[in-house]
């Protein structure tokens, strides 16, 4: 069983967001919601400046303290690594958006559905038909596409990329890309001292 | 977990088709989904298209929100409110398609009938130039799009001489030193995004290619860039000067290159003219033999490029040592003056672009030896829309030809706009064994005429791109230009004048409130449709047929476009209308005259149409799809048309000819320019800027530099990926990306500077330049020059009856100038930079309390909590 991971080179990124509109696209999302965002840190003084672009999605932590708060089991690993949300059990008490240190968890509240993307109180047929995924009240967030993993596709974020930013695969599996790139240029995940062991890397 | 049906958009029960995206104007490959319910929920990058790869930018993934508008044009309409203003609710009333052509033909006849010169076309979308070139059926030069100027007015007339070709790009397959100047390839924008940056990343991170950029901002491109050289808007062409004086001072040049292949050692008499033999044969010198010989004479040893020479009596130096002279005031100190980039720096860059340029190097490629110049200087509109944009362009080609790297492997590419035909050739052979220079790559320009026949006075521009600013230079001083009609009819077809033109607004409103009658085809609301009489909705581009290529730097090939959907709302293809039209008012024959011509399809007599025959947009799609490769419209439903470029078309496609290193024909266009108008007496004579007309750069400012002290900061304008072209700002996904990002939400200074005006970040100021003024909020970031005031794309946009567009204080171009001083003489190319000066207000004026503005939509997403929804 493969263990899926994802790195994200901070010098291939762009800071575009074409994999914050793709997610959008693939997801359905509602209008203000993100499964993955891109960061836009600038740092030093003019001249010596310099701007980082830092992609950042659910982290897919294998000591993932959402799963820990998480009353109802609705939060969960799959043997492949991805963390779920079941919205069938999850009864919306948003512990786990607390709990979760990157603040990648997102309540779906009933509004977000009724005012559509354009705000004019009515869904376009591609709202009326991807939002039926979401269940009110559940908390929501990126599982790598998992549908799309287990069809044998790389997430919706990945395929868009136009820098080959972000880069999936198989972390158990020392031939994989992912590996190679957190061997040889040394990975690094989020805030490692918090001790969840992300399945997310950054490289630079 | 529970549902078996997956969730996900892409592995929805549907089927895939292929097509293209249409959210700019290149064209990337698109795979797009369809449910069996027939809605459209993902596009994607082809993966069979080598363009782009697979990949998409914002703009390509957001291009469903598009297609699903509410605010979209869902039926032809007639304007009942007859006041017209920014402001005014057209009250629009639906009425059938067939009362539509009847009332819009019937009002273009009055004026076609009367003076076709009064009708006034802005017809701009990039992947139909069938619909562009529509005016021509009729003979009418006018025009009223921003597309040529706003882009590049300089640029493009430039490429046309040094590459015969439209664009341009650096070769990022062998490319190592890659030197961006005002431009974002391969990070931002310019030649399709989204391949680009692709490719460029590729050549970063695997090949460790070294990118600098030179930009007043810290964009994208800076970055990511290993070095960010911070210039003073408006100053680049002075950088490049600086350059090439290191170059030439050190010897940091490819002589070889421009002895063999460019005109750099033939002869320049005083009058800046080749100095020619009775047979018209131009003179060089034999630095062997010491004399002269003619350019092609087989005796000749070693061609000189420096020194004075005599020549039938005539003092005479090579082409080369006339731009040495010029170099000669350009020393980086100098330089550093006008850019503020350190002398060391200009001097530094310059020798790591000679060594990484390789001097000598050769590559084999499809059995094919030539030279490998792995560097090359990248630059586009915020470097060269200056006033003296044709000086500027040639400044920039000048770093290239000295390594000789133009059109060579690793170097700097001319791109061509559209092929045609796959065995198209876009060089041909010139005079004196240089090659045929090119200027004109959007077709014929109108001829020398006084009165003038158009109303930008494109009748003047002979090298030109249109001058659409110009219309309104010769509208607000009517008797001065002698011109003998006033537009009263604008026909208007995917394009946004309104918005994208320069100068102020008010100025403009007074323009669109002279016309009698205004017909607008395009499919959501924009400032332009709120002035139209008649609205003829088109198809969107999920919903239509196309075939298109449009200036791809690596690849070649076709890109068919076909519908996703039956159309959503009762709308027609541009085709049809614009053929509907032609027939209602008698010009058809004339128009499908025109298409042969400019489509090439001449060039294929069977593909050709036929004179009183009306085609639809499949049919247009299938002819130019037959004319690439003899495939038809079918072949492109399977199959993938784009395959990398063929080496013999990418690299030096002109072997054997010289290239135009002295452009000596500015001094022909301007000499008979001078002649016509003397002939003619034309008025305005005296004004036009003949010194605009150089074969070589100069280091002249240009007028923005003057103005007076009291504007102390220079205003620029920037875009990046996420707002290339039009299709933005209005599409929630993109407003949803583009207000989170801290440099699209103010208007940004640095924080010294900021500081030195008494300002913080969020101070509400009006900006003032000599011509017009902004409202705004100011932010700060390290990442701008301090003498820069930066403004976004998205604060560029006034209320207008699309729910999704946010006011935003006032637009960037209305602090722009449109009158002659500030246009390029050669191209008229407008400057796009403006001094400005900024006042603290204490509240916003009037009219921006009310409405929803930028500010009070990045206010909510700012608030904490469950902000962050618009």
């Amino acid at each position: 069983m493969a263990r899926y991971g994802m790195v994200f080179d901070l010098r291939r990124c762009i800071g575009c967001n074409a994999c914050v509109i793709g997610c959008k696209q693939e997801n359905s999302l509602p209008d203000g919601m993100f499964f993955t965002r891109t960061l836009s840190e600038e740092y030093g003084v003019y001249p010596a400046v310099g701007r980082v672009y830092i992609p950042t999605l659910c982290n897919q932590c294998e000591d993932a303290p959402c799963e820990k708060v998480c009353p109802s089991g609705a939060t969960y690993t799959r043997d492949d690594g991805i963390v779920m949300v079941d919205a069938d059990l999850c009864i919306g008490c948003s512990s786990c958006a607390v709990a979760c240190p990157y603040d990648q968890r997102s309540q779906v509240d009933k509004d977000l559905f009724e005012h559509g993307l354009f705000g004019t109180d009515e869904l376009t047929p591609f709202e009326k038909d991807g939002y039926q995924r979401f269940v009110p009240g559940t908390i929501v967030k990126c599982d790598f596409c998992s549908e799309r993993v287990d069809a044998g596709l790389d997430p919706a974020c990945v395929v868009t990329c136009p820098t080959d930013a972000r880069i999936f695969g198989d972390l158990d599996d020392p031939d994989s890309k992912v590996s190679e790139l957190i061997r040889e240029r040394n990975g690094k995940p989020p805030m490692p001292e918090l001790k969840t062991r992300p399945k997310v890397f950054y490289i630079d | 977990m529970n549902d078996p049906q997956p969730v996900q958009n892409s592995l929805k029960s549907g089927r895939w088709i292929r097509s293209t995206c249409k959210m700019c104007l290149h064209s990337c490959g698109t795979v797009i989904h369809i449910t069996d319910d027939g809605i459209i929920n993902k596009i994607e990058g082809d993966p069979e298209n080598l363009s782009n790869n697979g990949k998409l930018c914002p703009k390509g993934n957001a291009a469903i929100m598009r297609h699903y508008d509410p605010n979209r044009f869902k039926q032809p309409m007639k304007r009942t409110n007859p006041k017209k203003g920014p402001s005014e609710d057209p009250m629009w009333e639906p009425i059938s398609w067939d009362e539509a052509f009847e009332i819009t033909a019937r009002e273009i006849k009055k004026s076609l009938d009367e003076d076709p010169r009064k009708i006034l076309p802005s017809l701009e979308d990039f992947q139909k130039f069938n619909i562009w070139v529509w005016p021509l059926a009729f003979g009418n030069f006018n025009c009223f799009q921003s597309g040529g100027t706003m882009c590049g007015g300089a640029y493009h007339p430039t490429n046309g001489y040094i590459h015969s070709a439209f664009a341009a790009a650096n070769d990022v397959k062998h490319c190592n030193y890659w030197i961006n100047n005002g431009t974002g390839d391969g990070f931002s924008s310019h030649l399709h995004a989204a391949a680009q940056s692709n490719w460029v990343a590729n050549a970063r991170i695997d090949r460790g290619m070294r990118c600098v950029t030179v930009e007043p901002r810290l964009s994208t491109s800076a970055a990511k860039s290993e070095e960010w050289v911070p210039i003073r808007p408006a100053t680049d062409r002075h950088f490049a000067l600086g350059l090439c004086h290191v170059m030439v001072e050190e010897n940091l040049v490819d002589y070889k290159f421009l002895r063999k292949d460019t005109n750099a050692p033939y002869l320049v008499g005083p009058d800046g003219y080749f100095v020619r033999n009775a047979e018209e044969k131009i003179y060089v010198w034999d630095s062997v033999e010491n004399r002269a010989k003619l350019w092609d004479d087989p005796t000749i040893q070693k061609l000189a490029l420096e020194g004075t020479f005599e020549v039938d009596g005539k003092e005479c130096k090579p082409a080369f040592q006339r731009f040495r002279d010029i170099l000669d005031e350009c020393s980086p100190e100098e330089m550093e003056k006008i850019t503020t980039v350190p002398a060391e720096t200009t001097r530094r860059i310059a020798r790591e672009f000679f060594a990484a340029a390789d001097i000598g190097a050769t590559i084999e490629i499809d059995g094919r030896t030539m030279p490998l110049r792995p560097a090359a200087y990248n630059y586009y509109r915020g470097a060269q829309g200056r006033k003296m944009g044709f000086q500027a362009n040639h400044a920039f080609k000048m770093v290239n030809f000295l390594v000789g790297n133009i059109d060579a492997p690793g170097g700097h590419m001319g791109v061509t706009l559209d092929d045609q035909w796959v065995d198209k050739s876009h060089v041909a052979p010139g005079e004196n064994g240089m090659m045929m220079p090119n200027p004109h790559q959007l077709g014929p320009v109108p001829p020398f005429a006084y009165p003038p026949n158009t109303y930008h006075l494109m009748d003047y521009f002979p090298v030109g791109v249109h001058p659409p600013h110009l219309n309104l230079e010769v509208f607000l001083n009517p008797g001065k230009y002698g011109v003998e009609f006033e537009p009263d009819v604008m026909v208007i077809c995917h394009s946004n004048p309104l918005w994208a033109m320069q100068g102020p607004r008010e100025g403009w409103f007074k323009f669109m409130a002279s016309m009698r009658f205004i017909v607008v085809s395009d499919i959501i609301p924009t400032e332009t449709t709120q002035w139209a009489d008649i609205i003829l909705p088109s198809h969107g581009a999920l919903e239509s047929w196309n075939m298109t290529m449009i200036e791809p730097p690596h690849t070649e090939g076709m890109c068919m476009r076909q519908p996703a959907t039956e159309p959503l709302h009762d709308t027609k293809s541009e085709e049809d209308i614009f053929y509907e039209l032609s027939e209602r008012l008698g010009i058809l024959e004339a128009y499908n005259g025109v298409l042969n011509m400019a489509q090439g399809l001449d060039h294929k007599p069977e593909l050709m149409l036929e004179p009183d025959k009306k085609y639809t947009d499949k049919e247009i799609a299938d002819r130019k799809g037959r004319l690439w490769n003899d495939k038809g419209i079918d072949w492109y439903k399977d199959n993938c048309a784009v395959t990398e470029r063929r080496s013999d078309k990418w690299y030096r496609p002109w072997e054997g000819m010289r290239l135009h290193f002295y452009i000596e024909d500015m001094l022909h266009q301007r000499d008979q320019l001078k002649k016509k108008m003397e002939e003619h007496n034309v008025p305005f004579r005296n004004e036009w800027h003949w010194d605009d007309y150089s074969p070589l750069p100069t280091t002249r400012l240009d007028p923005v530099h003057e103005e007076p002290e009291e504007y102390n900061l220079f205003g620029m304008f920037f875009k990046d990926i996420q707002l290339n072209f039009g299709e933005s700002i209005g599409n929630p996904w993109i407003n949803d990306i583009v207000y989170r990002d801290p440099v699209h939400i103010a208007l940004m200074l640095n924080p010294k500077t900021a500081a030195s005006e008494g300002l913080k970040a969020g101070d509400i100021v009006r900006v003032e330049s000599p011509y017009g003024k902004i409202y705004g909020r100011i932010g700060t970031s390290e990442g701008w020059h301090p003498d820069a005031l930066g403004v976004s794309n998205s604060l560029s946009r006034v209320n207008i009856q699309h729910k999704g567009v946010p006011h935003a204080g006032g637009h960037f171009n209305d602090m722009l100038p449109y009158d002659l001083r500030n246009t390029d003489a050669v191209t008229g190319q407008p400057e796009t930079v403006c001094r400005v000066k900024i006042t603290k207000l204490d509240d916003w004026p009037a009219g921006l309390k009310e409405g929803l503005t930028v500010y009070d939509l990045v206010d909510d997403i700012q608030k904490p909590g469950k902000g962050g929804r618009h």
